[in-house]
C-alpha cells in the first residue's frame, strides 16, 4: 500500500495541487515559474472566451455520438460473435486487434484512408456512383469523420467485454422463457437487456472516463480542423499551454474540466448504483 | 400433438437461420472491422508510385523499402529503444506498486476502503492535460525534460490506478483461507502475499502487466510533452509522420512505421487473450 500511495501522491496528487497553485498566478516566461498572485484572473479569462467554449461543446457532441453508438454497436456485435461455432475463438481474438493499435496510428491510417485524393474510402464509394465526400475538410463530415474514427478504434473494447458478460447470462432462464414459447425479440427486451443493465452501465463508465480524454485521434486525424471544428477540449487545452505557452490559463481551464468531469462521473456512477439495485 | 410438432419445428428452423445469420454478420463485422489495418499493411509494403494512385492498386510490386529505410538511416531505432525502455519500466513500477496497495484494499481491514476504491475510479478521471502542464514545468524546473525517468513516472499517474483496481477485483475473488493457512505455518503477511498470493496469481499479474505495457507503448500526449529528442517514443514520431503538412503525406513512412508498431504489441495482446478479455470484464465491472 504505502509504495502505491507514495508513488500516486507523488504523481498524482502533486501535479493537481500545483496546477491549482498555478491556475490563480502568472507564470514568468523568462524563468517558467509562477511568480504574481493574480486570484481568479485565470478562470475569468478562460470562462470569458470563446474559443474554450467551442472547445467544450466540439467535445460535448463527439461524446454524445461516439459513446451510445459504441456501446449499441458493441453489444450488438458481441451478440452476433457470440453465436457459437468452430470459428468463433478466431473472431473474437480478430477484435482484439484494432483495439490495440495506438489510437495516433488510428488517426493517421484512416487520414490515409479518407485522403480527398488518393483515400480508398472516396474510390470505394465512387464506384456505386457516391460521393466525393470531403471528410477531413467540411466541418460537419470532419465531425463526423473523427466519431467514426473513435468508433473503430473503441467498439472492439465495448465488443469484447460485453462478450465475457453474455457468457456469463444463466442458461436455464433462457430454456424455460423458450419452452414458454417467448420469441427471441421478446427475450432480448424481457431477459438479456434487464440482466445486461449492471453490465452495460459498468461498461459505459469505463468508456466514459478513456472518452473524455480524447486527443490523440483528433490530433492524428484532423488536428482539431478543419478551423477548430474538432478540436476537443484536450486538443484545445494542448494547443494553449504548449503552443501559446499559456500555461497559466491552461491550469485553470483544465481545473474546470477536471470538476466537470469528476461529477459526471459521480453522477453517472450513483446512476450504476441505482440501476443495479433496481434489478 | 401435431400442432406442437409443428410449432417446435418452425422454431427450430428459425432458431437454425439466426445462428446463421449472427455467424455470417458477425464474420462481416470482423472483416470491416480488419480492413484498415489490412490496408496500412499493404500500403507498407508498397513503392511510392504505387501508393498514390486512381484506383487504388491491390497487385503490384512488394518492397520493404520503407522499412529498410526507417530501420537503418533513421532514429526510429533509438525510439523504439526508448518506448521500450519507459513501457516496460513503467508497467514493472505499476505492477508491483499496484499489485501490493490492491492486495491491501481487498484484504486489509481498513476504514475507508469503500471511498479509496472509489477515489481510484475517480482518479481515472483525471484529465492527463490536467497532469501534463505542471510536470512540464516542474520537470523543466529540476531539469528531467526528456528523461526515461519522467515519462516512467507520468505514465505511472494511469496505470498503477489500473494496475490496483484491476487486481483488487482479482486478490478479492481468492479465498482467504489461503493465507491462514500460511499464517498458521508462520508466514508473515508479506512473506504470505509474496510466497502463496504471487505465485497463484501469476496469470492475471501477467496479463496486467501486458495491458499495462501496451496502455504506456501508445501514449502520446505525456510523450509529446515531456521529451523532444532524446528519450521520445514512437507515438511521437508517427504524429510528426501524419501532421507532416510541409512535406505532404508521407504515407509509406506512415504505414511503416505504424506496422512496426503495432505487430509485436498484437503478438503480446493475442497470447494472452483470455486473460485480456477477462481482465477487460473485470475491469468494468468488480468493485
Amino acid at each position: 500500500m504505502t509504495p502505491a500511495a507514495l508513488l500516486l501522491f507523488a504523481t498524482l496528487a502533486f501535479p493537481v495541487g500545483y496546477t491549482v497553485y498555478i491556475s490563480f498566478a502568472e507564470i514568468n516566461l523568462g524563468t517558467f515559474t509562477p511568480d504574481e498572485w493574480v486570484g481568479w484572473d485565470n478562470y475569468l479569462t478562460a470562462l470569458e472566451d470563446d474559443r474554450f467554449w467551442d472547445s467544450l461543446s466540439v467535445t460535448g457532441i463527439y461524446l454524445v455520438f461516439a459513446l451510445p453508438l459504441q456501446m449499441f454497436l458493441g453489444f450488438a456485435i458481441a451478440f452476433l460473435i457470440n453465436a457459437s461455432w468452430k470459428g468463433r475463438g478466431i473472431v473474437r481474438a480478430a477484435f482484439i486487434i484494432p483495439m490495440v493499435v495506438a489510437p495516433v496510428i488510428a488517426g493517421g491510417i484512416w487520414r490515409m484512408l479518407l485522403d480527398p485524393l488518393w483515400g480508398i474510402a472516396n474510390y470505394v464509394i465512387g464506384t456505386v456512383g457516391l460521393g466525393p465526400i470531403d471528410w477531413l475538410g467540411d466541418p460537419y463530415w470532419a465531425m463526423t469523420t473523427v466519431i467514426l474514427i473513435d468508433t473503430w478504434r473503441w467498439t472492439p473494447f465495448v465488443t469484447l467485454i460485453a462478450s465475457a458478460a453474455l457468457l456469463t447470462l444463466p442458461r436455464d432462464v433462457f430454456e424455460a422463457a423458450e419452452i414458454d414459447g417467448a420469441n427471441w425479440w421478446t427475450m432480448l427486451w424481457r431477459i438479456t437487456l434487464p440482466l445486461l443493465v449492471p453490465m452495460i452501465a459498468a461498461t459505459f463508465v469505463v468508456r466514459w472516463l478513456g472518452a473524455v480524454k480524447m486527443f490523440d485521434i483528433a490530433l492524428a486525424a484532423t488536428h482539431g480542423g478543419p478551423g477548430r471544428a474538432t478540436t476537443v477540449v484536450n486538443l484545445f487545452i494542448y494547443e494553449e499551454a504548449f503552443r501559446s505557452l499559456k500555461f497559466a490559463e491552461s491550469a485553470a481551464m483544465s481545473l474546470i474540466i477536471l470538476v466537470v468531469t469528476m461529477v459526471l462521473t459521480g453522477i453517472f456512477l450513483r446512476g450504476t448504483k441505482m440501476l443495479e439495485e433496481r434489478h | 400433438m401435431s400442432a406442437t410438432t409443428t410449432r417446435s419445428g418452425t422454431h427450430r428452423r428459425r432458431a437454425a437461420i439466426l445462428r446463421q445469420f449472427r455467424i455470417w454478420s458477425g464474420v462481416v463485422a470482423c472483416v470491416l472491422f480488419l480492413l484498415p489495418i489490412a490496408w496500412m499493411l499493404i500500403t507498407s509494403i508498397k513503392q511510392q508510385r504505387d501508393i498514390f494512385t486512381t484506383p487504388p492498386k491491390i497487385i503490384f510490386a512488394p518492397t520493404l523499402d520503407t522499412y529498410v529505410a526507417y530501420l537503418t538511416n533513421n532514429d526510429l531505432p533509438e525510439r523504439m529503444l526508448n518506448t521500450l525502455i519507459v513501457a516496460g519500466g513503467a508497467g514493472v513500477i505499476s505492477i508491483v506498486a499496484g499489485a501490493m496497495a490492491g492486495y491491501a484494499l481487498a484484504r486489509v481491514k481498513l476504514r475507508g476502503a469503500t471511498t479509496i476504491g472509489v477515489l481510484i475510479l475517480l482518479s481515472r478521471g483525471v484529465p492527463p492535460i490536467a497532469l501534463a502542464v505542471p510536470m512540464f514545468l516542474v520537470a523543466r524546473a529540476m531539469g528531467l525534460l526528456d528523461k526515461h525517468i519522467t515519462l516512467i513516472l507520468a505514465y505511472c499517474t494511469f496505470l498503477i490506478p489500473y494496475v490496483m483496481w484491476l487486481m483488487r477485483g482479482f486478490f478479492k475473488a481468492l479465498p482467504e483461507e489461503l493465507e491462514e493457512a500460511a499464517k498458521i505455518d508462520g508466514c508473515t503477511r508479506f512473506g504470505a502475499f509474496f510466497r502463496i498470493i504471487v505465485p497463484i496469481s501469476l496469470p492475471g499479474l501477467l496479463s496486467t502487466l501486458i495491458f499495462s505495457i501496451i496502455l504506456a507503448w501508445e501514449e502520446l500526449l505525456f510523450a509529446l510533452v515531456l521529451t523532444n529528442r532524446a528519450a521520445s517514443t514512437v507515438p511521437v514520431v508517427i504524429s510528426g509522420i501524419a501532421g507532416d503538412t510541409v512535406n505532404g503525406a508521407n504515407w509509406g513512412a506512415l504505414t511503416a512505421v505504424g506496422t512496426m508498431t503495432v505487430i509485436p504489441v498484437v503478438i503480446f495482446a493475442l497470447l494472452v487473450q483470455k486473460w485480456l478479455i477477462q481482465g477487460l470484464a473485470d475491469g468494468a465491472t468488480k468493485g
